[in-house]
């Protein structure tokens, strides 16, 4: 996997892609800076949708808003936030792809992703087809509580991750 | 003078300890969960206020359901944010975007006293209101433009050292 990985970390660094990256990045003042913002309000579009959700679930926030409403109402802010994080990411990873995709810590984050994307999907499909769909029954009542404490802890580690990928070396010591 | 005092706070144990240790990585990590969280709570609040999002939902309940988290987080965003600024306090004090930061901070919080103690008690007036006051949603866009601003300011600070 990781030779996979390499490889195709390899085609992206003698691509023309990563020239263009590594050439806005390096001549566009600000640009660097302004990307990881937008990078940041998206995660927070996160917080304050798939996770204000899950907070919701398990008790511990916004107890005077409905959960189907809830759900409704804020996940198109996910839906919205997670291509806005992918785009404004993707000009590090082509500027730097060696940095990224053999990072044990950029690995972890994206297989945390996936199922973290899942469980918000699996969610909102539900909820869609019958808005009070995670309150209904005591048995729906409880595996909305174990959903939302999963994803609550794949997003927040997700976001940590993010940070760690700079410090990959406190972590696995390449060696 | 005061220059020695921010070149003494690096050479506090802490601050050597968080400085060269995983510590600094792991409060860093915690600071973008926290920022985070305090944007999202008041993300929503503001475009609530400015009357864009949640328009059927009353004010004084997004009120009640979002700024117990946005206080909570800005503290722990406050503490580890200090953790982070005592490795390179002097440095750190004399950084453009540094200060630009602190100055921002600074009027989000006076918007947010003056939306507090004077536009938010009359609060009861417009609560479902459908047209909400100007006063209020200017506090609202005045909240979300100097909150990215703090953001893209703090973001700023690492490219600078």
């Amino acid at each position: 996997m990781n030779d996979m990985l390499a490889v195709f970390a390899q085609w992206i660094a003698t691509s023309e892609a990563r020239e263009l990256a590594n050439w806005l990045l390096s001549n566009t003042p600000g640009l660097p800076p302004i990307l990881q913002t937008i990078h940041l309000l998206s995660i927070a579009a996160v917080m304050g949708s798939i996770v204000f959700i899950n907070l919701r679930v398990l008790g511990l926030a916004a107890r005077r808003q409905q959960v189907g409403e809830m759900i409704g109402r804020l996940m198109p802010w996910t839906w919205f936030a997670l291509p806005t994080l992918f785009i404004s990411g993707l000009p590090f990873i082509l500027a730097r792809p060696a940095r990224y995709f053999t990072n044990p810590v950029f690995q972890i984050k994206f297989s945390l992703l996936l199922p973290a994307i899942l469980l918000a999907v699996l969610f909102y499909r539900l909820s869609l087809r019958e808005t009070n769909y995670w309150t209904s029954s005591e048995h729906r009542l409880i595996t909305g509580k174990i959903i939302a404490a999963g994803s609550l802890f794949l997003w927040l580690s997700i976001v940590m991750a993010g940070r760690w990928i700079a410090y990959s070396d406190y972590l696995f010591w390449p060696g | 003078m005061l220059n020695d005092f921010w070149l003494s706070l690096e050479y506090l144990p802490l601050a050597e300890h968080i400085g060269g240790t995983w510590w600094f990585p792991l409060l860093e990590s915690l600071h973008v969960v926290s920022i985070t969280l305090v944007m999202g709570a008041i993300l929503m609040l503001d475009l609530r206020l400015m009357g864009v999002a949640a328009r059927s939902n009353p004010i004084t309940d997004m009120v009640r359901d979002l700024v117990p988290w946005a206080i909570a987080a800005f503290v722990i965003a406050v503490i580890t944010g200090l953790g982070l600024f005592v490795t390179r306090a002097s440095a750190h004090m004399t950084n453009p975007a540094f200060q630009w930061k602190l100055v921002l901070i600074a009027l989000a919080g006076l918007n947010m006293a003056v939306f507090h103690f004077r536009i938010y008690r009359k609060v009861w007036q417009w609560d479902m209101a459908s047209t909400i006051p100007i006063q209020a949603r200017i506090a609202g866009a005045g909240s979300l433009f100097l909150w990215t601003g703090v953001m893209l300011s703090g973001r700023w600070v690492g490219h600078i050292i």
